[in-house]
């Protein structure tokens, strides 16, 4: 892929020297880049970062997988409707392929726009801003092209089946603009967020719209498919209003149905000189305006985070959140290893931004998935069997957040495990997993519980205990089935992807507590008989895990 | 002689916190300048600006008779950096990553690799140059990162603690290296924290103690100003005198 990358580079090489970079230069950061990303296990890559050996296999996979599900959208949505009511389905299409490129900008990529290891690399070297800009840009958008024409495809061939080569062509070209005007909007977002946030403040910013992005986007592409088949009349005809001009994805697709219908009348010339002029445009203006800023900006990032002296005036909401806390931890934990782990985990699980960016979109999808679901009209939603699947469901993720536990940039700070005289470390898995549950799962339940009571009345008090009971057994069950690391003691590369197994088991073990609830709901005061018992099997289980050996440890 | 180095009045600050107060400072060619202070003095953002790292900064800073903050990529192109905390892509091998470094600069990618192979093998490292450096030790990084600072052979030498993590014999190579460059003209200025080597191969030391320059001068001059050796004149200037009494309280805070 990286030749293929190069080789279309070496084509476009006037493109770059016009606009004003070095093309040597940039040719050797980009091929530098792409290869770092081939060998390492890409955590700066989010999701498309599993393990692999020298090469993009998951990239490969995640690809096919976008190919797939592009084209059987593509299939339901641009196959059948007549010629001439094909502009919202392509519109709709078009929204999806930015969105996914958007998300994957915000969420995956943020990391590698806002590098700023290059600092430290490149800046000192004589390499221009813009030729940096331009590389990093580049860098980024062979996977964006990656993704959107995977997305594409299948629509390509059928706009190309149907309407003859030139429409499919067009359906290709605007398919990657549509990517290109996406890293456009990216890198003013975040312009935008650099001005007007400290750059201390930028990350954890980012941090928060990254994971509402991402609950956001996990929401939508549940919600998409739904609206449209409950809609059920996406191929009538819309009347155009001045805001369409306002909608990026309508741009794509009247251009696109220019070349279908064919016509010709304002709307679509309006619509399609947008189209080609907003991503052209937009990458002219980034280039010509927005690269010194970025770069200087970039490089103010590291330099700016120097510590601050917690004088007097600060130190006082920080002991006094200190001392609720301790007060928290005595109540919870008997030992006092119990207690430092517990505090220990609290506080890091609420600074550390990695643990929050994998953690939180995932749980905020959980809630999102539980309202979307319930308000869908069909089957499932309405069925008196669907509080309880919501309930359940919901407990999935927190198990992520419990595997997740283990994984910390700082893992090599774990020496202090393995330095301190720790006779129980059962007592610091305990401890941890205690702040995950009050800190996590707690509000967790609570959120979604107030959501379940006000929808399907007060008297499902029983069956919340209970499910949020057996969720904290299921916890405690598949905490007891893993590998047991430390606290924040594994590389985040280094956990292997065998959990796909584990997960399914438990989700199958989930089903079938889920399936025994509904069953218990039928016996007169059964739920409330099972709640005691299924907390009596949790602290049964808890004190089994506290006993865990150091032998049962895995360190990192 | 045109200085080779030449800061007026340099005032730089991070939001409301000011962290260079006013550095003036001229370097005249083969001069091996230490730059020292204590943490957070404001060594290395001098250093970054000096490379032009840091544009927005008041006063007016010239290296080899250029402006800073308009000629900046001309003078990155004659000078040489070599940052402080071994930053380098270490998913590499020391071959790529310097023959990457070396097509930055435009160099010729067949004599890169001649240089390159010839420099890694002076620092003993020729059994490693394919090897990724994800396991390599700090020592060995640092080494690949001197050779990548110096593989164009620019004409002034910035270097951030350049013999941290080094073992005895290559300290001992790399002030030599220091010497001889200095010896051909080229001028070299560094901070380090480690007093003993500051004292014996630098020809001038600055200290800059809270973003001021407070003492300028040969090693011998500044002999004058306090006569014992470099550290102690260097915790009198920065005003962390008397570590003596805070030793002492140290331990008996431990005893309690």
């Amino acid at each position: 892929m990286t030749t293929l990358i190069l080789w279309l580079l070496d084509r476009i090489q006037p493109l770059f020297r016009a606009l004003g970079a070095d093309y040597g230069q940039l040719r050797a950061i980009v091929q530098v880049k792409l290869m770092m990303d081939n060998r390492r296990n890409i955590v700066s890559l989010g999701r498309y970062g599993k393990p692999s050996a020298e090469n993009n296999n998951s990239f490969m996979r995640i690809l096919l997988i976008y190919t797939i599900v592009g084209g059987v959208i593509s299939l339901g949505m641009l196959a059948i409707p007549p010629q001439k009511s094909l502009f919202l389905p392509l519109t709709l299409q078009f929204s999806y392929i930015m969105a996914l490129c958007a998300m994957t900008l915000i969420s995956d990529f943020s990391s590698v726009i806002l590098d700023s290891s290059d600092n430290q690399i490149i800046l000192p070297r004589p390499v221009g801003n813009r030729t940096l800009w331009l590389a990093r840009v580049v860098h980024i958008t062979s996977y964006l092209f990656g993704i959107a024409l995977s997305l594409s495809v299948g629509g390509i061939l059928i706009v190309g089946y149907r309407f003859g080569p030139l429409a499919g062509l067009m359906f290709l070209a605007l398919s990657l603009l549509s990517a290109v005007l996406m890293v456009f909007l990216t890198n003013l977002f975040y312009l935008v967020l650099m001005r007007f946030i400290n750059e201390e403040k930028l990350r954890e910013v980012i941090n928060y719209f990254q994971i509402l992005m991402a609950v956001l986007f996990y929401g939508g592409y549940q919600l998409l498919p739904r609206l449209i088949s409950s809609q059920g009349s996406i191929s009538r005809i819309i009347d155009h209003q001045w805001w369409h001009y306002l909608i990026p994805p309508m741009w794509m697709a009247a251009t696109v149905d220019l070349f279908i219908k064919p016509v010709l009348d304002v709307h679509h010339l309006v619509f399609a000189i947008l189209a080609l002029l907003m991503p052209v445009a937009g990458l002219w203006f980034m280039n010509r305006f927005l690269t010194t800023d970025f770069t200087q900006k970039l490089s103010g990032i590291d330099s700016e985070s120097r510590p601050e002296a917690t004088t007097s005036s600060a130190q006082q909401p920080q002991s006094g959140q200190a001392s609720w806390l301790e007060q928290l931890s005595t109540w919870v934990t008997t030992e006092p290893l119990e207690r430092a782990a517990f505090a220990f985990t609290w506080r890091v699980t609420g600074r550390d931004r990695k643990f929050k960016l994998k953690t939180y979109p995932q749980l905020g999808f959980g809630l999102a998935y539980v309202v979307a679901m319930s308000f869908q009209g069909g089957s499932l939603g309405s069925s008196g069997f669907f509080y309880l699947f919501a309930l359940y469901f919901a407990g999935l993720y927190v198990m992520v957040a419990q595997y997740q536990l283990g994984i910390s940039d700082n893992y090599k700070a774990s020496w202090i495990y393995g330095s301190a005289p720790i006779q129980a470390p059962g007592d610091v898995l305990v401890g941890a997993l205690k702040a995950l549950i009050l800190k996590l799962l707690l509000p967790f339940y609570v959120i979604l519980a107030s959501y379940i009571l006000y929808r399907y009345g007060l008297d499902k008090i029983s069956d919340v205990l209970l499910a949020f009971s057996n969720s904290l057994v299921m916890l405690i069950s598949s905490a007891l089935l893993s590998t047991r690391y430390m606290p924040f003691s594994v590389a985040p590369d280094a956990l292997k992807q065998n959990n796909t197994a584990r997960g399914l088991l438990t989700s199958l073990i989930l089903a079938v507590i889920g399936f025994s609830h509904y069953g218990l709901t039928f016996i007169p005061y059964g739920v409330w008989v099972a709640t005691p018992l299924s907390m009596g099997i949790f602290f049964l289980l808890l004190q089994h895990y506290k006993k865990t050996a150091w032998s049962a440890i895995e360190m990192g | 002689m045109t200085p080779v180095i030449q800061l007026q009045n340099i005032h730089k600050s991070y939001g409301a916190t000011l962290v260079l107060k006013g550095i003036d400072l001229s370097v005249s060619p083969g001069q091996i300048v230490g730059y020292i202070g204590p943490n957070g003095a404001g060594k290395s953002t001098t250093i970054k600006i000096l490379i032009g790292m840091l544009p927005d900064f008041d006063g007016e800073a010239r290296v080899l008779g250029m402006d800073v903050k308009t000629q900046s990529l001309d003078i990155k192109r004659r000078i040489g950096y070599v940052p402080e905390n071994a930053a380098l892509y270490d998913t590499l091998t020391p071959m790529e990553y310097l023959q990457f470094i070396g097509q930055l600069y435009e160099l010729d990618p067949t004599h890169i690799d001649r240089k390159a192979l010839d420099l890694l093998r002076l620092f003993q490292l020729n059994d490693y140059a394919n090897a990724r450096m994800t396991t390599f030790s700090k020592g060995m990084r640092q080494k690949v990162l001197l050779i990548s600072g110096l593989l164009h052979n620019p004409d002034v030498i910035f270097l951030d603690e350049p013999l941290s993590g080094l073992d005895a014999n290559a300290v001992v190579l790399v002030k030599e290296i220091i010497r001889q460059l200095a010896g051909s003209g080229k001028t070299i200025f560094y901070s380090s924290h480690i007093m003993e080597v500051v004292e014996k191969i630098s020809d001038r030391i600055i200290i800059i103690n809270q973003g001021q320059i407070v003492a300028d001068g040969t090693f011998a001059e500044l002999q004058h100003q306090r006569p014992e050796s470099l550290e102690q004149l260097f915790a009198q200037l920065t005003g962390s005198d008397g570590q003596t009494g805070v030793a002492e309280e140290f331990i008996h805070t431990l005893n309690n």
